[in-house]
């Protein structure tokens, strides 16, 4: 359980570093670590090494120290006995005091200057038959290693020598030191070699992320240099490759999107052109014959003095009367006069007048233009507010609407919204998805944009954006259409139109 | 990585401390310097005995130790053996008072005797007799045949003041009409006759003069020396180095000593001493033995240093 959270602790810490970092981890960490196991190997073995030679040495110089020392003892020659310690310390460096003791136990000898420490003469006794005896001391000056040895048998005493671990100590320190200074210097190259190999392994796959970010943007045309002849090679070709295919594919599709709206900008003309030449038709052809028709009815009716024939000519004049009403209301959803005579917003408040009066609902209407719209534009608007009106009265159960209509600057913008029951935009309702598609191809024809808010319970909002220049792109991009926004607009309050209050 | 990099520098930490193999034995502060305590005196007064360097200090203490031990059991008081590099020094040791038995040469004896009063106790019998000689010897290679063969060559004597060792070498070469140093190309004292017969052996020296007692006690004791070494002239008897006393010793103590060294003999308990030593018995002696040395010491002048 440890060790898998430790894996999983290894991991992210490897995985939110850098390709640099984790091989400047690998280097460092490979030099630091070899270079710390060899430096305690070395240490341990050089220390052993030297321990066991001195404790040699301190049993070699002492054995050496009680021989020489026998005949100046039994001669009780006293001068010889200091030279010979001295000699003894002057010829040995790492000896730290000599010191000899008859076989009375009383200090004969030592090379301590003014005393002696007391509690050395009991620390390392010696039976009278051992070659030598040696112990480890600890002192104020580091360890000791104390070696006695009897001599003539421990007959006539003891020589007792200690020598001091200090050229042990300064040289594992030195080692020591000797080796950190390489750990330093190697790992100072691994820090460059680690650099340059994460500059010759990151290069390519930075130059193939810039590529990316840039086809994430629509640019095909960078193109990635093979840097070297592996894997990460093979990759950008392959990626080139894909580029270059990508390349085409959006050639295709632009191709095909601007045929479609051409198709589109076709066909959307057509249909008003026909409903304007029908409109037209019925306003200058047939309603006029229907008004002769109910010219002549009348005057039949006032020239017949047979009531039966009177009375039907009354009926007919009443169906044709009817049927010129019923002409006039196609005519006018046809393509209304009013739209090309007008302009917008009279156009705007006779559709919305005649809505209101089908379908009892209140919608307040500002139109805020100081002239007229090219003529696309207006009847671009005039038909998503048509259908806007229309969803309302078909799905919203609204109690109010209102429409905001204005120039700004070179934009026309226009609102549409109701307090109805509102919908979830990301459930597809085939019918309302429609409506909703149409109207935004009229504005995207016109290179426009529109957006729609809405949710359950909170009424709908649908803006839309058309530039007058249509050179020019809309301010907010395909991003603005490609994420409709689910939210609730407190309304009129934070409405960036000027909606009058309800 | 904190922790990892933390994790490494304890391991380094760790290392450079490095810990010792063996149990440490204890503490010592060897700045601490105390004054050396006084020794503790001796139970009882320990009877001084000194044995001149006849042989190497070292053969001294081991020959003479069941000796000195056998002196400690009967006389019941700690014996300290004294030794010291020249007869001379033990003569003045002697003389002071500060030994109160000494083993001395027959010259230093003599010595002793003429100057202060140096009191002979008992001799020692060794082969039943009383006597002993200077023994020339030479490598057993050598081509010499006499002492007069040995002239330009380099010589050891054993102590300035030693009868066999140098006084009667010294005697013979004068007979040839020489000093040593004349007739020798170098001459050198090694204070002990063991040590001339080892400066012999391994050809320090081309020739040495040394006492017969010393030579066949070395000899019985390393029979090889008989190929190394080889006797060309063997001087007339002399009496042998006699046991003395202090003129400072109390008499009931010499007393005491003369009667344990002569019954000796009698005692099993005394044979191991007397055998380590090569001596028959201790016996009695008269100075008139030793007339015949005088003579020959009066001829030679002896360095009051050496």
């Amino acid at each position: 359980m440890i060790f898998q959270k430790l894996i999983q602790r290894f991991w992210d810490l490897a995985g939110a570093v850098s390709i640099r970092t984790k091989i400047l981890g690998i280097v460092l960490g490979l030099v630091v670590l070899f270079g710390v196991v060899v430096t305690i190997q070395a240490r341990y073995a050089l220390t052993a090494t030297m321990t066991a030679q001195l404790e040699e040495q301190s049993a070699s110089i002492s054995r050496d120290l009680a021989a020489r020392s026998t005949d100046p003892i039994l001669l009780n020659d006293l001068l010889r006995l200091h030279d010979l310690l001295d000699e003894t310390l002057a010829n040995n460096p790492n000896v730290r005091y000599a010191f000899l003791v008859d076989s009375r136990g009383q200090v004969i000898a030592n090379t301590f200057q003014g005393g002696f420490p007391l509690d050395l003469l009991s620390l390392n006794p010696v039976q009278p038959n051992e070659h030598h005896h040696t112990v480890l001391i600890q002192t104020d000056e580091g360890l000791v290693w104390d070696t006695a040895v009897p001599i003539l048998d421990g007959k006539i005493g003891t020589a007792r020598i200690g020598l001091s671990d200090a050229s042990v100590r300064a040289a594992v320190s030195t080692l020591t030191v000797q080796f950190l200074i390489t750990i330093a210097l190697v790992s100072a190259a691994g820090i460059l070699v680690a650099v340059f190999l994460t500059w010759i392994l990151t290069r390519p796959i930075l130059s193939l992320a810039n590529a990316t970010q840039a086809v994430a943007k629509g640019d095909f045309s960078p193109r990635v240099k093979r840097w070297a002849n592996d894997e990460i090679g093979d990759l950008a070709d392959a990626f080139n490759i894909m580029t270059e295919e990508l390349a085409r594919t959006d050639e295709l599709r632009r191709e095909r999107e601007a045929l479609r709206r051409q198709l589109l900008e076709k066909v959307i003309t057509t249909q008003e052109d026909e409903r304007r030449r029908i409109a037209r038709e019925l306003h200058d052809s047939t309603s006029q014959n229907l008004t002769s028709l109910i010219v002549g009815l009348r005057i039949m009716e006032t020239h017949c003095a047979q009531c039966a024939a009177k009375a039907k000519a009354s009926d007919l004049r009443q169906v044709a009367s009817h049927t010129l009403d019923e002409v006039h209301d196609l005519s006018m959803r046809l393509r209304p006069r009013v739209l090309d005579d007008l302009g917008l917003a009279a156009a705007l408040e006779r559709l919305v007048s005649e809505w209101q009066a089908r379908y009892k609902i209140p919608v307040d209407v500002v139109i805020q233009l100081s002239e007229r719209l090219p003529g696309e534009i207006e009847t671009a608007i005039y038909r998503i507010v048509q259908e806007a009106l229309t969803n309302i009265a078909r799905h919203a159960q609204a109690h109010s609407a209102s429409i905001l209509v204005e120039r700004r600057g070179d934009i026309v913008r226009v609102i549409v919204e109701d307090n109805g029951i509102g919908f979830n935009i990301n459930t597809n309702q085939e019918e309302r998805h429609l409506g909703l598609l149409g109207m935004r191809e009229r504005a995207e024809l016109l290179n426009g944009t529109l957006t729609v808010e809405s949710a359950p319970e909170h009424g709908t909002s649908i803006f839309i954006e058309i530039p007058l220049n249509p050179s020019l792109p809309m301010r907010e991009g395909p991003g603005r259409r490609a994420e409709p926004v689910e939210a609730v607009r407190e309304k009129p309050h934070d409405s960036p139109c000027a909606c009058p209050p309800r | 990585m904190k922790k990892i990099i933390l994790l490494f520098i304890a391991i380094i930490l760790v290392s450079c401390s490095s810990s010792p193999r063996t149990e440490v034995a204890g503490n010592v502060d060897l700045d601490n310097l105390q004054p050396l305590p006084t020794p503790e005196g001796y139970e009882a007064v320990p009877l001084r005995v000194a044995i001149a360097a006849v042989i190497s200090p070292k053969g001294t203490l081991e020959s003479y130790s069941p000796f000195l031990k056998y002196l400690e059991t009967k006389l019941n008081r700690p014996v300290e053996l004294i030794q010291r590099r020249t007869y001379l020094e033990i003569n003045d040791l002697i003389e002071r008072g500060e030994v109160d038995v000494a083993f001395v040469c027959t010259s230093a004896y003599v010595q002793g005797h003429d100057t202060f009063g140096m009191e002979l106790l008992v001799a020692p019998q060794v082969n039943g007799e009383t006597t002993y000689n200077s023994m020339l010897i030479v490598p057993a290679d050598s081509t010499a045949q006499s002492m007069a063969d040995l002239r330009g060559k380099v010589f050891a004597f054993t102590d300035p003041i030693s009868l066999s060792g140098r006084v009667y070498p010294t005697y013979v070469v004068q007979q040839l009409g020489f000093t040593p140093e004349e007739f020798f190309a170098r001459t050198f004292f090694t204070y002990s006759h063991d040590e001339a017969i080892r400066a012999v052996a391994s050809r320090v020296a081309d020739g040495a003069a040394v006492d017969s007692l010393v030579f066949e006690f070395a000899l019985a004791r390393d029979p090889s020396l008989k190929d190394k070494v080889r006797v060309i002239h063997t001087s007339p008897d002399f009496g042998i180095p006699p046991v003395v006393v202090s003129p400072f010793t109390r008499p009931q103590v010499k007393a005491e000593l003369e009667s344990l060294l002569l019954n000796m003999v009698d005692d099993p308990a005394a044979q191991e001493a007397l055998s380590a030593v090569e001596i028959d018995r201790f016996v009695l002696i008269d100075d008139s033995a030793y007339d015949g040395v005088r003579a020959l010491v009066s001829d030679i002048p002896i360095p009051e240093t050496p």
